[in-house]
């Protein structure tokens, strides 16, 4: 008996299964419907359409300035996680120091505290040592929770590829940096391209870390968002972040038609 | 094999990174969850106390918030293992083409911006909000009904927020189970039902497991989300050391309840890696 890949599914499940994929889209629908309205509220139908509060964001120097804060944090920490990040994870795949195990669960140990912990001790410490609201600390920290990411990634797609091919082009007289570039670095990109995504929408997402670690003039995007909703609900913010969910829909499209991303999840 | 030498080098940027700006600043708490504070003064010199620990399982106020915030882990974790479950057999056992654009519209919404998500779910739910406006132009409230700063909203959103990681883990797990016992089972004469109860769920229990385990601790930890949809009222454990740090400014408390936090989270962690292994063992 051959079991085709239908016979198992039944209408019910479909119906529940597509549900579930509405009720997972229905706030990012409701955040686009909300930038395009002349209303302050939203109705459904929506009163009338309107490009106005697009306008209003994107000529308005607070949000101008937290955008390139937050596009500057998350590029910045995103590069630095992917040079130290990708050395450590290598330096740990060829078993060259002692207690790998260990070491792999610290440079892991950011993920499992909650960030709101991460975010209350860096700020204390910060505060000791006079590094509170300076740009390079937030920085740093952000480094912090992004580096864990390409590590994993990086630890995960080195272990699918074969040491060998980095030993013939040793004999055949490529240094050990050269065989690297050269040999495994195009083998394991796919899989770093995931990662390096993934830091970089983890700095830019960030709130619980960020908000104890900024200083007053500077702020990043999510965290403006975030406290100006606590002052009201306003449309200016439905249309920034519109544009946000623009750019992650195109940036995951990018990324899964060059390397499957999906697969890297 | 490369040189151990060459191995540190390359291992160090990172260790010391994380050593300076991570490890240490966790060390460097602990000592103030000890400190006594003094509401305008600050820390009293010189005092050393338990207090900030013991007042979270005594006093009234820390209590309620503790279970509230476990009682969402639970109900959470189990509405994603509800929801999630269906979705992740039908993305793995459906049709082959619809399974990369599913996989998809799984990710999209876990890679867009927290804090965005949780204001589609404030303009969903708020007094004014689309469900109130909806169901009062259709006649069937009169005033609206309370959604937000209340168990709902964060039941709502919390779930929300993190069923893309559950279905996810839940795909992996489904997927590991063979067809071909499956198959087996259906030849054998068990109907469609049995073979999913006695056959796919039990051998996607350590999916099951890890995925509830990654939603209850990420939902104990949350502090966007609550505090976007719980408002400045209804709180949680994060949302506390938030306004400890922030607002009172009790760090004592503030840093006592962050270590409660995460020996729970560690906790449960810990714990579940137990109980996988001995499953492991008994087979």
């Amino acid at each position: 008996m051959s079991a085709t890949s239908e016979d198992h599914v039944g209408p019910g499940l479909k119906a529940a299964a597509l549900a579930v994929i509405a009720f997972l889209q229905l706030p990012v629908i409701v955040v686009v419907l909300a930038a395009f309205s002349t209303t302050s509220y939203l109705t459904i139908p929506p009163q009338g359409l309107t490009l106005a509060w697009f306008g209003k964001v994107l000529s308005d120097p607070t949000y101008l300035s937290a955008i390139r804060m937050s596009l500057f944090l998350a590029f910045g920490s995103t590069a630095i996680s992917l040079a130290i990040g990708v050395a450590a994870a290598y330096a740990l795949f060829r078993k060259a120091v002692p207690g790998a195990d260990a070491i792999t669960s610290f440079l892991m140990a950011p993920l499992v505290l909650p960030a709101v912990v991460i975010g209350v001790a860096v700020l204390q410490y910060y505060s000791l040592i006079g590094l509170r609201g300076s740009l390079f600390g937030l920085l740093m920290a952000h480094v912090v929770i992004t580096a864990p990411y390409v590590v994993r990634s990086a630890l995960a797609s080195l272990s699918g590829i074969d040491l060998a091919t980095e030993e013939a082009a040793r004999v055949l007289g490529a240094t050990g940096f050269e065989a690297f570039r050269l040999v495994t670095l195009p083998q394991i990109g796919p899989g770093l391209v995931a990662g390096a995504l993934f830091a970089f929408i983890t700095s830019l997402d960030n709130v619980p870390v960020t908000i104890f670690l900024i200083s007053a003039s500077q702020t990043t995007l999510p965290v403006l968002i975030f406290t100006s909703v606590e002052m009201g609900v306003d449309p200016s913010v439905a249309a920034i972040s519109t544009l946000l969910i623009v750019v992650t829909g195109l940036a995951m499209l990018f990324a899964e038609r060059r390397t499957g991303f999906h697969r890297f999840i | 094999m490369i040189r151990m030498r060459h191995g540190l080098m390359l291992l160090a940027p990172l260790a010391l990174m994380l050593l300076v700006f991570f490890l240490l600043p966790v060390v460097m708490m602990l000592p103030v969850s000890f400190r006594e504070y003094t509401p305008g003064a600050g820390l009293t010199p010189g005092v050393w106390t338990f207090e900030n620990y013991t007042q979270i399982i005594t006093d009234d106020y820390y209590l309620e918030v503790i279970w509230r915030t476990l009682g969402l882990g639970f109900g959470v974790t189990l509405a994603c293992l509800l929801l999630g479950y269906p979705l992740a057999y039908f993305i793995v056992r459906g049709p082959e083409r619809w399974r990369t654009p599913l996989i998809l519209l799984v990710i999209f919404p876990m890679m867009l911006n927290l804090v965005v998500r949780s204001f589609g779910w404030i303009a969903l739910l708020s007094n004014r909000g689309l469900i109130n406006n909806l169901l009062t132009d259709l006649g069937l409230i009169a005033t609206p009904i309370k959604l937000m700063f209340n168990l709902t909203g964060l039941m709502i959103g919390l779930t929300h927020i993190y069923l893309p990681f559950m279905v996810l883990m839940l795909v992996a797990a489904i997927r590991n189970v063979s067809r071909d016992v499956e198959a087996a089972a259906a030849t054998l004469g068990s109907s469609r039902v049995h073979v999913f109860t006695s056959v796919t769920l039990p051998l996607s229990t350590p999916g099951i497991l890890a995925g509830s385990i990654l939603v209850f601790v990420l939902t104990i930890s949350a502090l966007v989300t609550p505090r976007m949809l719980g408002g400045p009222t209804y709180k949680v454990m994060a949302t506390v050391i938030y306004d400890e740090y922030m607002q009172t400014l009790d760090w004592p408390s503030g840093s006592a309840l962050a270590f409660a936090l995460t020996a729970i989270a560690i906790g449960v962690i810990w714990a579940s890696s137990r109980l996988t292994r001995s499953w492991a063992g008994m087979t």
